[in-house]
């Protein structure tokens, strides 16, 4: 029953080229200069969070909703999703990182300082640790529940594991932004740590779902324009797409605006250095690229109900986004490492070569274990079903 | 396969009874009969509680507002209190009719219409708060911006005045939305009626509807959209709402989860109001096979999903808080929780995040009465907490020597009550002059009603 079609060859060694360079990068940026590889990985560690961790809150809607027209594509999630196992792995560099990133990790900065010690109880070493590994176990241990009874489905077609992943969902979507919330506040807010705000959870989540279903819409493309997938799946499937990319980054958007404007608004000292760092030397350019590369281009490409039928736009639209979280994430950690000019050179480029790297890695092996199509899902048939116009057949 | 076909076949949204002729004559029942005891006596309730708020309000209209509560530490009360509440009502119809169109959820339709009723009342009743609470209503013409030989302007930096373009633009699109999707159904009526005076109303409100091809393809243009238009609207009014706390230094009101809270807020007590009255209106109505037990369950798992986003928020609140080592902020915090006010921050608690979590449950999901009285301590609590933030956060002031209780007189109590039976008022007419469900798009999804190739 494993797919008939066999990925090419390429892909994997474009995978093994990514990884070893990447790889390669990161070590040599390390030995470079440790202090900024370590905000790097910080990014790239919350990007991949957001990608594995994003694919499988998708996976978690959809049981949840009982949506079918996702049905076909939820492999993808799945195999974006396998990344979450070796989150273990990879939030290991962080820990002796943390004396670097982390103002608070300094005893001697905590005792001079009331508002640190006020926050220890939270931020300490310990605690931070334990919060880390603690998120990635729940992650891991949904994933592993989730995954196994779509798997067991493609051969038993038993209905009742379709049920049972809809309680796990149900279970997984409280704990899912709980755990967010807390990586976010952890390793992205405490690295300026007075700062604070409290829709930061719900910022990065927003980046999250929106850098989730990019990525699961640029494979699936890529797979729907190879003919990877059922002849039936069309273009009209993938407008669902283009109006969940829209939807989200609208949603990026009103959150990040609602933080602006609040904090600008009051104009309290105790929140407001944070955004003065990002609005004067370098950074403010870099500021407003964002709202441009972030919310205003993906917005106005976007919006055209023609433009979401378009598989190439779509693709090229699904590249950005994911481009812009990164961007989003560098401007969230970086101006921790400098506030005043722009830290961008090679050492900066091994990490998201690295990063497409795993992801390509692991799409190409769990593609030759497991089935791309979910065969014995019952919303299968109406997934597929769904959207029947003969006019809209990908070419 | 076959069981493909047994699993995602959607449940019957109109299961029996459901021939077209039978479905006009129980839709259109309540507006082509005379109206039941039960009506006149509960129009008697609503319209006396609305003529107490008038009294009330006359009074303080000719005392000043030195009549209700509010003193110089506690300066926003129940006036604000109230608007906040019934903005926050007016939230779920728009939710209901285009969000839910655009997610393409057809279960909607059975609420819809009526849904979208409440939400233009609720507005209505939440417009009067801020009027009377600028103290002098008859000057409100200022609050539009507009040359005047007086030179006054509105001061474009303020969310207050942003309140006034969201929440009057808000009730234009929703007002329009609301009457166009009524268009089909009052032609229907026309061409039912056999009354003079009915007929010339219902025709000059049909606007020439003939139901020909030409019109429909326009009607579900225009309804699409409207959808699309409102879906922002719905979310900036709140939104603005939540601003006119937060981008102040207050603690307690200054944090930034603000707008998306208060839109979770606002969507969760609208679907509590649209519950209690629903489920009053099915029964006495006898529209049980319309509105049916899966409407209502869907509807508890919403409350559920909002119910818990506002938990989420509280939790953020309070961690953040004692997070930020800000000392004003957590005083302001604990003094919620343990304060004078605390029996209001439980009362919050508890009805909000508490008692909607019994919704984990398909059996309390599914049990009316149990739903019926969740759903009022949701609108209880919803009420509690705009109280809660209002009062307790004004209610200490950062200098001691400006500490002050806030307790509403009669008068307030008095507008408040008047409020409801203004709202209820409005519905009951409502439901006796317009087809509260939409028969054309109920049509729609009943059994067969679609093409179907497969």
């Amino acid at each position: 029953m494993i797919n008939t079609k066999k990925l090419s060859n390429k892909i994997k060694y474009t995978g093994t080229a990514c990884l070893i360079i990447g790889a390669l990068l990161i070590i040599f940026s390390f030995l470079f200069d440790a202090k900024r590889a370590f905000y790097n990985y910080i990014i790239m560690y919350t990007f991949i969070v957001s990608i594995a961790v994003g694919a499988l809150c998708l996976i978690a809607i959809e049981y949840m909703s009982g949506a079918a027209w996702s049905v076909p594509f939820r492999r993808v999630n799945e195999f974006l999703s396998s990344a979450i196992p070796f989150l273990i792995i990879l939030v290991i560099p962080i820990i002796p990182g943390i004396h670097t990133l982390y103002h608070w990790s300094h005893k001697d900065a905590v005792d001079t300082d009331p508002v640190l010690q006020g926050k220890s109880p939270y931020l300490n070493e310990t605690f931070f640790i334990l919060r880390l590994f603690i998120c990635i176990l729940l992650w891991i241990i949904f994933y592993i529940f989730i995954i196994r009874n779509s798997r067991k489905q493609d051969y038993s077609k038993d209905i009742a594991l379709t049920n049972k992943n809809i309680k796990i969902s149900v279970l997984f979507a409280p704990f899912a932004v709980i755990t967010l919330t807390l990586t976010s506040i952890d390793l992205i807010m405490s690295l300026e740590a007075h700062w604070y705000s409290t829709i930061f959870g719900i910022y990065y989540l927003a980046g999250t779902l929106l850098s989730g279903i990019s990525a699961v819409t640029l494979i699936s493309v890529l797979l729907a324009q190879k003919g990877y997938f059922d002849e039936r799946i069309q273009r009209r499937h993938f407008h669902t797409f283009g109006m969940l990319m829209f939807a989200l980054n609208v949603f990026w958007a009103y959150i990040a605006f609602s933080q602006y404007l609040l904090i600008w608004y009051a104009d309290i000292p105790e929140e407001t250095f944070w955004l003065l760092k990002r609005m004067n030397g370098h950074w403010q350019y870099f500021s407003i690229s964002i709202i441009f590369i972030h919310f205003i281009i993906p917005f106005i490409v976007l919006i055209s109900s023609a433009v979401k039928t378009n598989l190439n736009i779509l693709k090229f639209m699904a590249i950005w986004l994911l481009a812009a979280h990164w961007l989003d994430l560098y401007w969230l950690v970086m101006p921790a490492f400098d506030d005043h000019s722009l830290a961008i050179g090679w050492v900066e480029a091994g990490f998201p070569i690295f990063t497409v790297g795993i992801f390509i890695l692991l799409f190409v092996y769990k593609y030759s274990k497991v089935n791309i199509i979910p065969v014995g899902d019952p919303k299968l048939k109406h997934g597929i079903d769904m959207f029947l116009y003969p006019d809209l057949s990908i070419d | 396969m076959s069981y493909d076909a047994t699993y995602t076949k959607e449940l019957p949204l109109v299961p029996e009874r459901s021939s077209f002729p039978e479905l006009d004559e129980v839709v259109f029942k309540p507006t082509e009969t005379k109206p039941t005891r039960a009506w006149y006596i509960a129009f008697i309730i609503s319209s006396t509680a609305l003529l107490i708020g008038a009294l009330s309000l006359g009074y303080t209209l000719y005392y000043g507002i030195g009549m209700w509560g509010n003193n110089n530490t506690v300066g926003w009360g129940f006036d604000i209190i109230n608007f906040v509440f019934w903005i926050g009502i007016g939230h779920a119809g728009t939710l209901i009719s285009a969000i839910l169109y655009l997610f393409r959820q057809k279960w909607r339709t059975g609420i819809a219409r009526f849904a979208e009723a409440m939400t233009i009342f609720a507005v209505m009743t939440a417009g009067i708060f801020p009027l009377i609470h600028v103290g002098r209503p008859w000057l409100a013409g200022y609050l539009f911006p507009y040359p005047n030989q007086h030179n006054v302007w509105v001061n474009f930096n303020s969310p207050l005045l942003w309140d006034v373009f969201a929440v009057s633009t808000y009730f234009i699109i929703s007002f329009l939305f609301w009457g166009l999707g009524l268009i089909p159904d009052i032609a229907n009526l026309r061409s039912r009626t056999k009354s003079g005076i009915k007929k010339f109303f219902y025709t000059i409100l049909s606007f020439g509807w003939r139901n020909s091809n030409r019109h429909w393809q326009h009607y579900e243009r225009a309804y699409l959209l409207l959808a699309g238009l409102s879906t922002p609207l719905v979310l900036s009014v709140h939104t603005i709402v939540s601003f006119d706390f937060a981008v102040s230094v207050l603690p307690g009101w200054h944090t930034t989860i603000f707008p998306p809270y208060f839109v979770a807020g606002a969507i969760f007590s609208g679907f509590g109001m649209v519950a209690t009255v629903l489920i009053v209106l099915r029964k006495v109505f006898d529209l049980k096979h319309i509105i049916t037990i899966d409407h209502l369950e869907k509807m508890n798992k919403i409350l559920l999903l909002t119910g818990t986003i506002v938990g989420y928020a509280y939790a953020m609140e309070f961690f953040t808080a004692w997070y930020s080592g800000y000392q004003f902020e957590q005083f302001v915090f604990i003094n919620r929780a343990f304060g004078p006010y605390a029996w209001a921050y439980w009362i919050m608690i508890a009805c909000n995040v508490g008692f909607p979590q019994l919704f984990w449950f398909k059996k309390i999901r599914r049990s009316i009465p149990v739903m019926m009285i969740i759903v009022i301590l949701v609108n209880v609590g919803m009420w509690f907490e705009r109280f809660v933030i209002i009062v307790t956060s004004l209610h200490r002031d950062f200098l001691p020597s400006s500490w002050a209780m806030y307790i509403p007189t009669w008068y307030d109590a008095g507008i408040f009550l008047g409020s409801f039976g203004m709202f209820f008022t409005l519905v009951l007419l409502f439901v006796k002059l317009l087809p509260s469900i939409s028969l054309t798009e109920l049509k729609a999804v009943t059994e067969n009603a679609q093409p179907k190739n497969h």
